[in-house]
């Protein structure tokens, strides 16, 4: 019987350490098994790699602009969420809560300060993180179908922030939208259709607010989410980020004949990913644990990302200007900046500069990989066997730059050109 | 990494904590917590004492949704005293809001009762301002994008200084009472009443159309103007009208600063329907198929002293109807259209007629909106200004010049008289030697002697004799042209026509127009054309029928074939065009002119 | 044999760096706990809504010459009945306590038409489901000589206000 009062006794007094045991199974790791473990049996953390190359851990390398982008959604959707508490996508409520949002709610001003400029920091830096990957000839075989994901990821993100841009109902707002849903019509055949589809009427309108709303909180979070998911699985898959030895042909798998050398470590088949074949008696020595290396660097880049976010949005307000006025467009009136470059070629050509070159431009990028597989300088900054291909990638980023600045900046009244100093 | 991580996080983690420290702490709370502090001094029962002391700062909001739109007002998170009738002498934002019996409000049992009280009206439905705001310059409206900024008190960044510094008082209140109380003799809206009056003895209502009081066309309608508009627009517009619409053909009124002030909180008050009318009667007002007769025709005619004679009566309903805040009579100068001290002599009584029942008859692109008054009106004013027949004292060349020609042409004769902006096509710029050494002098001398029909160029023959018509002339050649006249070569002009009216002939004249003409004349050969506007003079209006009637075949041809020296007018010789084709283009411009005399 | 490489255990270095390691560590988490803690802490207050956008809870009923001496008034918009004893008023509260309809004056006091609930003329329960009595609001008198009830401060019942 004292037994019994023994065990249940123990119980009582085991309960903290319990608990804790039952959700952490691995205690914190102070062996480099144990540091494998972690990585390996943690639902959040068995997305990455047990060990991960240092090339990939050089901030010179990718500027931890892909990172930058996700932790922006993640920021995004916090004070997305938050913010949906106050706001109401009604055509005569949307412009009143706004207000409130910059008055009566606590910590209102700095939340949507947070989402704005985080929005238009994920647009630049998804961009930026293309041209990365591009620049480093990252998008070579095998990662084509991945950075088809990461085109998509990128139109998913602009059409994010471009039905954000409709809420505040305010003069820049409504007319942003109703030039970029305008350039959308422009399209042959389908254009008028789906700008119907996305407007649920003929103008912008309570229809368009309610839609865009849908869109940007539920619909557009969810795909991208899935799309992010794929993503980060699909880095996995590939074998991590692209290296430059990589392009060094088809590692040897202990070629038979070659000499064996006595293994100086043991290793248990622990799961089997493609990539990097293990290269037994040569242990990869540019390699770290992901625990707590890589830990270290993501959650650096997180709280830089928020510092950066936090301070922009402390120092300068969202724009909230005049509530909407359907009779009185600005003059000018302009899309979003990134889509000014559009605009800039449609007051060329309506159908070319809004539809035929973007789309040319889209065309070019899906096609990317499935044309240009050569190995070669894989894995660095403008190697010099990719340099017509970077060239050529450099031109459009900076064509691309120019027509925005341009569109933003040089462009006044009528669309004429205005000097901006 | 590691140092840059924990740095990092102690960064943010501050950052929070200043972020989490600026959010606790507003103006608004502290002038709560003021006011507690002064209401404890004045306490006088413990009670109220002990619900003073544990009170705590809250937002303090009204929600109005009887007058329209919904309002949210949070005014009273600073104002917090306006029900307090202690703190009358106190300073802002702690005072008390004024009591008035001008307000409605009544001195009873020892204390003033409010009839407009803040729980049911708010305040931002008399003071404009931005109710949801909780800082002074967002509530009070100082962001540029609020289109309605506190009234008589906010004074925005955009504004200019010189117009900022007569928008402020308590007084543009009044454009605010009319919203309910819209009785024109309402006591509390004087100045209101007065801007109304200003509104028709300026002659504003010939041009603007604000519904149920006028019913103009040339200007835009001014029906709702008092909600698009804020107060620097309107003070500023009627200031200097082409320095918001470079385009406008807006005349800039001589008016006193408490005229302008009166007429702003007038075109301020006038925000479509009143809150006061039913739905039935602004329903009925829109869709009422009757223009309004202005009031102004109805309260001049009650002016009307004791007149014996209809030219009595006309000099009455010249001054009651605002002909003078544009037109010269004597002393009386508007400044911005014609001097009819001459006009008996000048015109006869069936020019003056059609001209008051649509001055386009006459002059078609006259400025002058057509009053559509009385006929009776009509007559009696036309009979006054034919009693206009003294004729200038006997004067030099020169002060003639400057006495008659100088309000269009200008003091220096360059075409930049007071009238010169209103008057279309513009006064000759008689400095432009290359145009007026290149013409025979006889065409100036008749355009003096016969007047130019159909532009505001009036005959001067009966009212300067022929030397004297002479001696200006030689004034001008001597003193503003100052160039000798140029022999030109000869030329090979048809008297008339060489090329018989008809439809063909019209037809291919007007495929040749459109090919070459219509840049600089328009489409519609209405002088509009798209390079119209960067051309002085102004390329010629072809569908001026007065003037095109009075304009022979022979300078018609001249003009097209051999140009117009001193213009933009090129010589189409030189392009090809041959005495056919300008032939046709005659026929065609005939063509266009086929009414009138 | 190879070199070991570095990330294998070597015990000099261990000793030398841990505690560096430590300390930065510990910053790091002190750094992101705080930053956490305030994010949290002004989620909730942001999350509480410092304005509503439907009644008010304190408004203004009237001047007390408005309420004769034994006045029985009750504001069904405001759920409130304004009582007035000679020279002293009250408000009481027309929301039932048992399920929250709205109580109607009767002859002995306050009658509810849902599930039968009585009280007396004081608010308190006389019959019925109700588990409490009626509550009762302050009322004040602003310094414009108008009384105010306050829905958010609860008085003790019998608590009149002097005017």
């Amino acid at each position: 019987m004292s037994d019994e009062v023994n065990s249940k006794w123990k119980n009582v007094m085991n309960f903290p350490t319990n608990v804790v045991k039952s959700i952490f199974r691995n205690p914190l790791p102070s062996s480099d098994r144990g540091r494998a473990a972690t990585s390996f049996t943690n639902f959040f953390l068995h997305i990455q790699p047990v060990r991960v190359s240092r090339q990939a851990l050089r901030p010179t390398y990718t500027m931890g602009l892909g990172l930058i982008s996700f932790f922006l959604f993640v920021i995004l959707t916090v004070t997305g969420v938050l913010l949906m508490f106050y706001y109401v996508p009604s055509t005569t409520q949307a412009y009143g809560r706004m207000l409130d949002l910059r008055s009566s709610v606590a910590f209102g001003v700095i939340l949507r300060n947070m989402h704005r400029w985080a929005a238009h920091a994920m647009v630049a830096t998804v961009f930026l993180h293309m041209c990365r990957v591009f620049f480093t000839g990252s998008y070579k075989p095998p990662r084509e179908f991945n950075w088809l994901i990461g085109v998509a990821l990128f139109l998913l993100t602009l059409l994010s922030s471009f039905t954000g841009y409709l809420l505040p109902w305010d003069q820049l707002a409504f007319w942003a939208i109703t030039v970029g849903t305008s350039i959308a019509g422009y399209a042959p055949l389908v254009g008028k259709e789906l700008k119907f589809i996305l407007l649920g009427d003929a103008t912008v309108g309570q229809e368009a607010l309610l839609r865009f709303y849908v869109l940007h909180v539920v619909v557009l979070p969810l795909v991208l989410t899935l799309f992010v998911a794929v993503h980060f699985w699909r880095i996995r898959k590939d074998g991590g980020l692209a290296k430059p030895e990589e392009a060094e042909g088809v590692p040897v798998l202990a070629a038979a004949g070659a000499a064996v050398e006595q293994p100086s470590r043991r290793f248990s088949i622990q799961g089997l990913v493609r990539g990097p074949f293990v290269k037994i008696g040569n242990l990869e020595e540019d390699t770290v644990f992901s625990w707590p290396n890589l830990l270290i660097a993501e959650l650096f880049v997180l709280l830089l990302t928020i510092a950066g976010v936090m301070i922009v949005s402390f120092l300068f307000n969202a724009p909230l200007e005049q509530p909407v006025n359907v009779m009185h467009p600005p003059n000018p009136a302009k899309a979003p900046w990134y889509f000014l470059g559009l605009q800039e070629q449609v007051s060329y050509s309506a159908f070319w500069g809004g539809i035929g070159i973007p789309g040319i431009e889209l065309l070019l990028l899906v096609l990317l990989p499935y044309f240009d597989r050569g190995k070669e300088g894989v894995g660095s900054w403008f190697a010099r066997q990719r340099i017509l291909a970077n060239s050529l990638f450099l031109v459009f980023v900076i064509a691309n730059v120019i027509l925005i600045v341009i569109g933003t900046f040089f462009r006044g009244a009528n669309w004429q050109f205005v000097s901006p100093f | 990494m590691r140092l840059a991580l924990a740095v990092v996080s102690l960064l943010v983690m501050i950052g929070s904590g200043v972020v989490v420290y600026d959010q606790f702490h507003s103006r608004w709370e502290d002038n709560q917590r003021a006011y507690f502090h002064q209401a404890l001094e004045q306490a006088k029962t413990p009670a109220e004492r002990a619900s003073l002391e544990g009170r705590q700062p809250k937002i303090e909001q009204t929600i109005v949704t009887a007058f329209g739109e919904t309002r949210i007002d949070r005014c009273q998170s600073c104002h917090i005293a306006v029900d307090d009738p202690r703190l009358t002498s106190a300073k802002q934002p702690l005072k008390t809001h004024p009591y008035s019996a001008a307000m409605g409000d009544v001195f009873r049992n020892g204390r003033w009762e409010r009839r407009h009280k803040f729980s049911d009206f708010g305040c931002t439905l008399c003071h404009d301002g931005q109710g949801r705001g909780l800082d002074a310059a967002d509530a009070h409206g100082e962001d540029p994008f609020w289109p309605s900024p506190m009234i008589g008190y906010t004074i925005q960044d955009r504004w200019s200084k010189e117009t900022a510094g007569h928008l402020r008082g308590a007084d543009f209140i009044q454009a605010k009472c009319v919203q309910c109380h819209a009785d024109k003799d309402f006591a509390g809206t004087p100045l209101v009443k007065r801007g109304r009056e200003l509104f028709f003895k300026t002659g504003c209502f010939g041009c603007h159309r604000i519904e149920g009081l006028s019913s103009g066309t040339i200007g835009p309608d001014l029906t709702e103007v008092g909600n698009e508009r804020k107060l620097d627009y309107l003070w500023g517009h009627i200031v200097d009208p082409r320095a918001y619409t470079a385009t406008s053909v807006m005349p800039q009124f001589k008016l006193s600063d408490d005229d302008k002030k009166a007429l702003v909180i007038f075109l301020k008050s006038r925000r479509g329907a009143s809150m006061s009318e039913s739905s039935v009667d602004q329903f009925r007002m829109q869709t009422s198929t009757t223009n309004p007769v202005p009031e102004s025709v109805a309260v001049v005619a009650a002016a009307i002293t004791k007149a014996s004679t209809p030219a009595a009566r006309g000099e009455q309903l010249i001054q009651g109807y605002a002909c003078l805040s544009c037109h010269k009579v004597a002393d009386h100068d508007g400044g911005i259209s014609p001097d009819l001290s001459y006009e008996g002599i000048i015109r006869d009584q069936p020019w003056l007629i059609d001209h008051f029942n649509n001055p386009r008859s006459r002059v078609p692109d006259s400025n002058m909106p057509a009053f559509g008054l009385p006929e009776s009106d009509f007559a009696d004013m036309a009979a006054y200004l034919m009693t206009r027949t003294a004729p200038p004292p006997a004067m030099t060349p020169a002060e003639t010049f400057k006495t008659l020609c100088a309000r269009c042409h200008g003091e220096k004769g360059d075409g930049k008289g007071i009238n010169a902006i209103y008057i279309d096509p513009a006064p000759r710029d008689l400095t432009k030697a290359e145009f007026m050494t290149t013409k025979p002098e006889t065409r100036f001398l008749t355009s003096i002697d016969q007047g130019v029909p159909g532009t505001s160029m009036p005959p001067w023959d009966k009212v300067l004799t022929d030397e004297q018509i002479k001696g200006v002339f030689d004034y001008i050649s001597k003193n503003i042209v100052r160039e000798p006249q140029k022999q030109l070569k000869p030329r090979k002009v048809p008297e008339q026509n060489p090329v018989p009216m008809s439809a063909e002939s019209a037809q291919r004249g007007q495929a040749i127009f459109t090919q070459r003409c219509i840049g600089c004349h328009g489409r519609k050969a209405d002088g509009r054309g798209p390079n119209s506007l960067d051309i002085s003079p102004r390329p010629r209006n072809l569908r001026n029928s007065a003037f095109i009637h009075n304009t022979p075949d022979r300078r018609l041809t001249e003009s097209i074939l051999y140009g117009v020296e001193g213009t933009a007018m090129p010589s189409w010789m030189d392009y090809g065009l041959t005495q056919s084709d300008v032939g046709d283009i005659v026929n065609y411009i005939r063509s266009l002119n086929t009414t009138g005399k | 044999m190879a070199a070991p490489p570095k990330s294998i255990e070597c015990e000099e270095c261990k000793d030398k760096q841990i505690p560096r390691r430590n300390f930065l560590a510990i910053l790091s988490g002190v750094g992101v706990a705080g930053s956490l803690l305030a994010g949290v802490f002004s989620s909730f207050v942001f999350m509480k809504p410092r304005v509503t956008y439907g009644q008010p809870n304190r408004f203004l009923i009237g001047r007390p010459e408005d309420f004769p001496p034994g006045a029985r008034l009750a504001i069904d918009t405001k759920r409130v009945c304004i009582v007035r004893e000679g020279d002293k008023v009250a408000a009481i509260s027309t929301t039932c306590t048992h399920l929250g309809c709205i109580v109607a004056p009767s002859a002995t006091g306050f009658q509810c038409p849902c599930h039968g609930s009585q009280f007396d003329v004081d608010g308190n329960v006389t019959g019925g489901p109700a588990p409490k009595a009626l509550s009762w609001f302050a009322v004040t008198l602003t310094p414009s000589g108008e009384l105010e009830v306050d829905k958010d401060n609860e008085i003790q019942t019998g608590t009149y206000l002097s005017v």
